[in-house]
């Protein structure tokens, strides 16, 4: 997306401000920051069309989501900190 | 070397090549050949560019064009010439350091003419369709220079006032995107075009349609007016029946449109719908695509907690180390019911998660995190004990369960940093789990008990 020729001559600009943070320099690439970049904008890809074997996460990525909840956790000690909790609560 | 842009023009006027066509209007000199722009501006001056481009494209016809289309060309590249001219002296202003100088706004004005010239070429049906990426091109810079300019006059607005902070903001928000504005409406323009073009599907503009309606959806990002897409939106929806379908246009106008849908019905809140588009995005979207890869993801994760209440696993996150800090920690205090540590979490990502509009969704996360603390409470009971005529082996766990005990888990997952709740508030939780339908029982206020059922007491969770 730059408005400017990749001539032979030098570096881009420094960061023109918009309001009061730093945000992204529009015809320029992006400076990694240290959290997500700015931008939350789309990038052109590289070609215009593909076919499904350039498409989607690397081969073999196949365990994408799992359970919100952990059964691994043991529940014996839970069960012990919940004791002793209650116990808290009929001293007083 | 002259005459480059022309020879092209040419070459791709008989081979039929939108792409190469709009290489000759783009306002960004190739790689390989680095001071194209400057040669060509310096092949003519003010004076006589009018006249030796008419040579070129309306005399020297060896592509065959009607006097019509070469006279609309002829006018398309004498502005584009202009703004070359326009784009030299701001570049140049800016390389010497001088950028408070560089005109963009100007620059941005010469190539509205660009734009202009273009859209007249195609209102009139002097172009034909397969030139339609000089339309793509127009757009495209339309929205560079657009931002260049905005942000070049707000940094001279800053530098000039005398206010600092809040007023500044304030005064500067009516007319800090006034070139951006423009622009949008701009591209709405070559928007129409495309779509309302009746020729038949080989020869239509209308395989303009998504490209330009993606370049709409990021310009009203940027605008901060999201809502406008929805217009966009209906007409696509009002032409579907003259339309290819999406999966006929590249992928790459694929994806990107999925994506934004995807966010624009996320913003709304119509999770299953945004899942759906974006979730696609995600399948079709090129592997080595890895910025546009991480932004699927930074909704598509929040989205799916919601609808599915899945999380992400680290080998899905694990091309994208910042996601991973964002995403991980929320997770892992969700699957341990650990509320002050997803507290925590959320607000150490705030500042991120309010950027991508994505905080108030993952807030909704607490509830889940807060189910799996009861879930716990729940494993914790252990199992009834066996009576007579019970299958053997079949152990059922308790489902009577005191409240006061989910008042306990409340401390514990509140890192002892609360004061203990009332039996009425946490009662208050635990129907709204029910009613959210992350639990399912009853309170019975005589016994202090909440009885859960015995089959699907936590529904989706295997107990």
């Amino acid at each position: 997306m730059s408005g400017s020729g990749s001539t032979t001559a030098a570096p881009t600009t420094k960061a023109t401000v918009q309001d009061t943070k730093d945000t992204s320099e529009p015809a320029v690439p992006q400076k990694p920051a240290a959290a997500l970049e700015e931008d939350d904008e789309f990038e052109d890809f590289p070609v215009e069309d593909w076919t499904q074997d350039a498409a989607g996460p690397p081969a073999g990525t196949t365990h994408l989501w799992e359970e919100s909840w952990d059964d691994d956790d043991t529940s014996e000690d839970f069960a012990k900190q919940l004791k002793e909790e209650l116990a808290k609560v009929n001293r007083k | 070397m002259a005459y480059s842009i022309f020879d092209d023009f040419r070459r791709a006027v008989q081979n039929e090549d939108g792409y190469l066509l709009a290489s000759t209007i783009t306002p960004r000199a190739p790689e390989h050949d680095g001071g194209r722009l400057y040669d060509f501006y310096r092949t003519t001056n003010h004076y006589s560019v009018q006249t030796d481009f008419r040579y070129a494209i309306v005399y020297n016809n060896t592509a065959g064009l009607s006097k019509t289309e070469g006279n609309h060309w002829l006018e398309v590249y004498v502005v584009y010439w202009k703004a070359i001219g326009q784009l030299r002296v701001a570049e140049e202003l800016t390389n010497q350091g001088k950028d408070k100088e560089a005109e963009w706004n100007k620059v941005y004005d010469a190539w509205r003419d660009v734009a202009n010239a273009l859209i007249k070429g195609y209102s009139s049906s002097a172009f034909p369709a397969w030139t339609i990426p000089c339309l793509y091109v127009a757009g495209k810079y339309l929205r560079a220079f657009a931002i260049k300019s905005d942000a070049a006059a707000a940094k001279f607005r800053k530098n000039t006032t005398f206010n600092a902070g809040l007023q500044d903001d304030i005064a500067g928000a009516m007319s800090t995107n006034e070139k951006l504005e423009d622009a949008a409406r701009q591209i709405n323009r070559t928007f129409s075009l495309c779509i309302s073009d009746r020729a038949p599907l080989e020869e239509s503009r209308k395989w303009g349609v998504y490209y330009t309606t993606n370049l709409l959806f990021k310009t009203y990002f940027k605008l901060n007016a999201i809502g406008l897409s929805k217009n966009i939106l209906r007409s696509l929806q009002a032409t579907k029946t003259d339309m290819p379908p999406l999966e006929a246009f590249p992928k790459s106008h694929q994806v990107t449109f999925k994506y934004y849908v995807g966010v624009i019905l996320f913003l709304e809140e119509d999770y299953v719908q945004a899942e759906e588009n974006l979730t696609e995005a995600w399948q079709l979207c090129h592997q080595d695509a890895q910025k546009n890869r991480e932004l699927i993801l930074t909704y598509l994760v929040p989205c799916h907690l919601l609808t599915t209440h899945t999380l992400p696993t680290f080998e899905l996150l694990a091309p994208y180390p910042r996601l991973q800090e964002l995403f991980a920690p929320l997770g892992q205090c969700i699957k341990r019911g650990d509320l002050a540590g997803f507290d925590a979490a959320l607000a150490a990502g705030e500042d991120e998660f309010v950027k991508r509009r994505i905080y108030l969704t993952l807030e909704r996360g607490r509830d889940i995190a807060l189910r799996n603390l009861f879930r716990k409470v729940f494993v914790a009971g252990g199992f009834e004990d066996p009576r007579e005529g019970d299958d053997r082996g079949q152990k059922i766990r308790k489902t009577r369960v005191p409240i006061a005990e989910f008042g306990a888990a409340l401390m514990i997952g509140m890192g002892h940093t609360q004061e203990r709740m009332e039996q009425e508030e946490v009662e208050c939780l635990i129907a709204n789990m029910i009613y959210k339908n992350l639990m399912k029982g009853y309170i019975s206020r005589t016994h202090n008990m909440l009885v859960l059922n015995k089959k699907g007491a936590f529904p989706g969770t295997g107990i």
